[in-house]
């Protein structure tokens, strides 16, 4: 049995919001997240919490918000949340344009965190998740290449 | 207080974060391509569970004490920046080269 490789879908990922500041963005994750039913309520102060310990800010415009290790209790399947602020949120001092909430009880989101890597280690890319329109843009940027993919069956043969 | 390793005896290394659910898996795939060829091993996990196997461990700077604190024997490979940071190419050359990685 392998395991159930995460992809994005349209209804996690919400375009053109405005937050007040980092904690409403955060929120606005974590609702997010509940209505996919990825979560319990509990895991929102969790993510509040995550954060004040250390700041998941990871640099071109783009944060990482999640809960703690002991909240994974909370998390009902893995799934990622994105929500993108074309007029920016001061995020300690950083300016984040796309925040990425996450609930994670097990491996099945590496693939999709590896392609948002790989997308923001190309300015141009980086720059497209921050300011496209389109949701189908922002899936397609973090879909992970075959071989990025930890669930993948591996197939030494093929290579 | 500071562990020493040489590259060339680095099979696994361990990427640790608050959770072992964001940074750490973001971070995991990349590094685990760059040292593939080196027969190098890449997990990830929270900062409180490192395992006792890991050779290297690799954290965010504001994550070190605790990643010292649960992995007092093992060298601890600190960076600022997610995206970029030079500790990550330093340790792949230490392990290239089979330099020493103190931490």
């Amino acid at each position: 049995m392998t395991a159930e490789r995460l992809r994005l879908s349209a209804e996690a990922v919400r375009l053109g919001a405005a937050a007040a500041d980092k904690a409403d963005a955060i929120d606005q994750c974590g609702r997010l997240l509940l209505e996919l039913g990825a979560v319990e309520e509990g895991y929102l102060p969790a993510m509040h919490e995550r954060e004040h310990t250390i700041a998941t800010y990871i640099g071109e415009g783009v944060a990482i918000p999640h809960g703690t290790n002991e909240a994974r209790s909370l998390v009902r399947r893995t799934a990622l949340a994105v929500v993108q602020f074309p007029d920016g949120v001061d995020w300690d001092g950083s300016d984040v344009r796309v925040a990425i909430g996450i609930a994670a009880s097990g491996e099945e989101h590496i693939g999709v965190l590896s392609a948002l890597a790989t997308t923001l280690s190309v300015p141009e890319q980086a720059a497209l998740l921050r300011t496209t329109t389109s949701v189908d843009a922002v899936i397609q940027l973090l879909t992970p290449a075959p071989e990025n993919d930890p669930a993948e069956p591996r197939n030494e043969a093929s290579r | 207080m500071s562990n020493t390793i040489n590259g060339s005896d680095v099979r696994k290394v361990v990427i640790a974060c608050d959770a072992g659910m964001g940074s750490s898996a973001l971070l995991k795939t990349q590094l685990a391509q760059s040292l593939k060829p080196y027969g190098v091993t890449v997990e990830h996990t929270a900062v409180n569970a490192i395992p006792i196997d890991a050779d290297v461990v690799v954290t965010q700077a504001g994550l070190a004490g605790r990643a010292r604190k649960s992995a007092p024997d093992t060298p601890v490979v600190t960076f600022q920046m997610f995206l970029g940071d030079p500790a990550f190419t330093k340790l792949e050359a230490a392990i290239r080269d089979g330099a020493d990685i103190d931490g």
